[in-house]
């Protein structure tokens, strides 16, 4: 249901055998996506870049983070300019990142207001959206320790 | 340590709400050393007709892509009476990528012919509400905040350039006529605060 929703204007790029499906996507087919796991897991969307440095510095902690809360659903969006999608397909590959990832195909302000409008646009940018409601719990610009992200999860996952 | 450390910059950051339009310069006389080794101030630095604040750095790739707008913009209006200067408030990178070393290297690399400043503390960046990198802030004659945002709507190519934002809010204030769009957003690289 969720690669129906999504198959329209999406491009899908494969590298070797990496298992990510990297998508292109605005900020409105992210968000009708995220809207797909209300009542079944708590989303974290990180928007990261593979040239912004915070963001490949946490990038392995929240992949981890992934991993370990059956509960959480871990959505990547690169905001790397389009013709860099084969770099951000090997880096996703290298980081051992699983199934599917965005890339925006949007214009920023749009872009940038669809996903939250008190977003400035700066790098990298969290959202976490909760369990049950599938509202937003949390957010925040910039990179966070590890304490901060598990806190958020946990009110993300018990609302 | 680091963790404290964290904590005070999210709080910060939490509570550095951005400068509303209608805003004086703030911090005008804030002493930031250039590349050319002299103490400068927004006060040196402000024109007749206006003021340009871009906070930038040495590294982000939007800055990259978009620094030919910076050589045409400063070509264009730096003789009209518009003041320019690029602050780096990447203070946590003053010791590696943004040192005033590497900055100088940068700015003759990519020619520029303005201000290139180091904002010790990132106060300036605090100051404004920066975040990220480019940030634009436009000042009119008055040193009246009169646009904020991106330089125009096309990091990657500015041939593709649909918004010219800042040029638009340049000639307006040149012109003195209302600024057609006074905020835009687009990405950019986080101010590395220490």
């Amino acid at each position: 249901m969720k690669y129906l929703l999504i198959s329209s204007g999406f491009i899908f790029f494969l590298v070797g055998c990496s298992t990510v499906e990297l998508i292109e996507a605005s900020s409105e087919e992210i968000n009708q996506y995220v809207s797909e796991y209300k009542g079944d897991q708590a989303v974290l969307l990180n928007i990261w870049a593979t040239s912004c440095a915070p963001c490949v510095e946490e990038f392995p902690m929240i992949v981890q983070l992934d991993n370990e809360i059956n509960d959480l659903k871990v959505l990547f969006i690169s905001t790397d300019f389009d013709d860099e999608k084969y770099k951000v397909s090997k880096f996703l590959d290298i980081q051992n990142v699983n199934g599917v990832s965005f890339i925006k195909n949007e214009r920023d302000e749009s872009f940038i207001n669809g996903l939250h409008p008190k977003w400035s646009g700066a790098l990298p940018f969290s959202i976490l959206y909760g369990k049950k409601s599938g509202k937003i719990v949390d957010y925040w610009e910039g990179k966070e320790p590890e304490l901060k992200f598990r806190e958020s999860i946990q009110v993300a996952l018990a609302n | 340590m680091r963790y404290i450390s964290s904590i005070l910059i999210f709080f910060s950051l939490l509570f550095s709400k951005e400068l509303e339009i209608g805003s004086k310069i703030p911090l005008k006389d804030h002493k930031m050393i250039d590349i050319s080794g002299e103490l400068l101030t927004l006060s040196s630095i402000r024109g007749q007709n206006g003021t340009l604040v871009i906070f930038s750095c040495n590294t982000c790739p939007w800055v990259i892509r978009w620094e030919d707008r910076y050589r045409t913009i400063t070509n264009k209006y730096s003789s009209k009476g518009i003041g320019i200067v690029a602050v780096n408030s990447n203070e946590a990178r003053f010791d590696s990528d943004d040192s005033i070393e590497e900055m100088a290297l940068h700015a003759k690399d990519k020619g520029y012919q303005f201000p290139y400043v180091q904002d010790l503390g990132s106060k300036l960046a605090y100051a404004f509400g920066a975040t990220k990198t480019p940030h634009i802030y436009l000042f009119d004659h008055n040193d009246i905040l009169v646009y904020r945002g991106a330089i125009d709507d096309n990091a990657r190519d500015a041939k593709n350039v649909e918004k010219t934002y800042l040029a638009d809010a340049i000639d307006a204030i040149l012109l003195k006529k209302p600024i057609p769009v006074s905020t835009s957003k687009a990405l950019g690289c986080s101010i590395k605060f220490r």
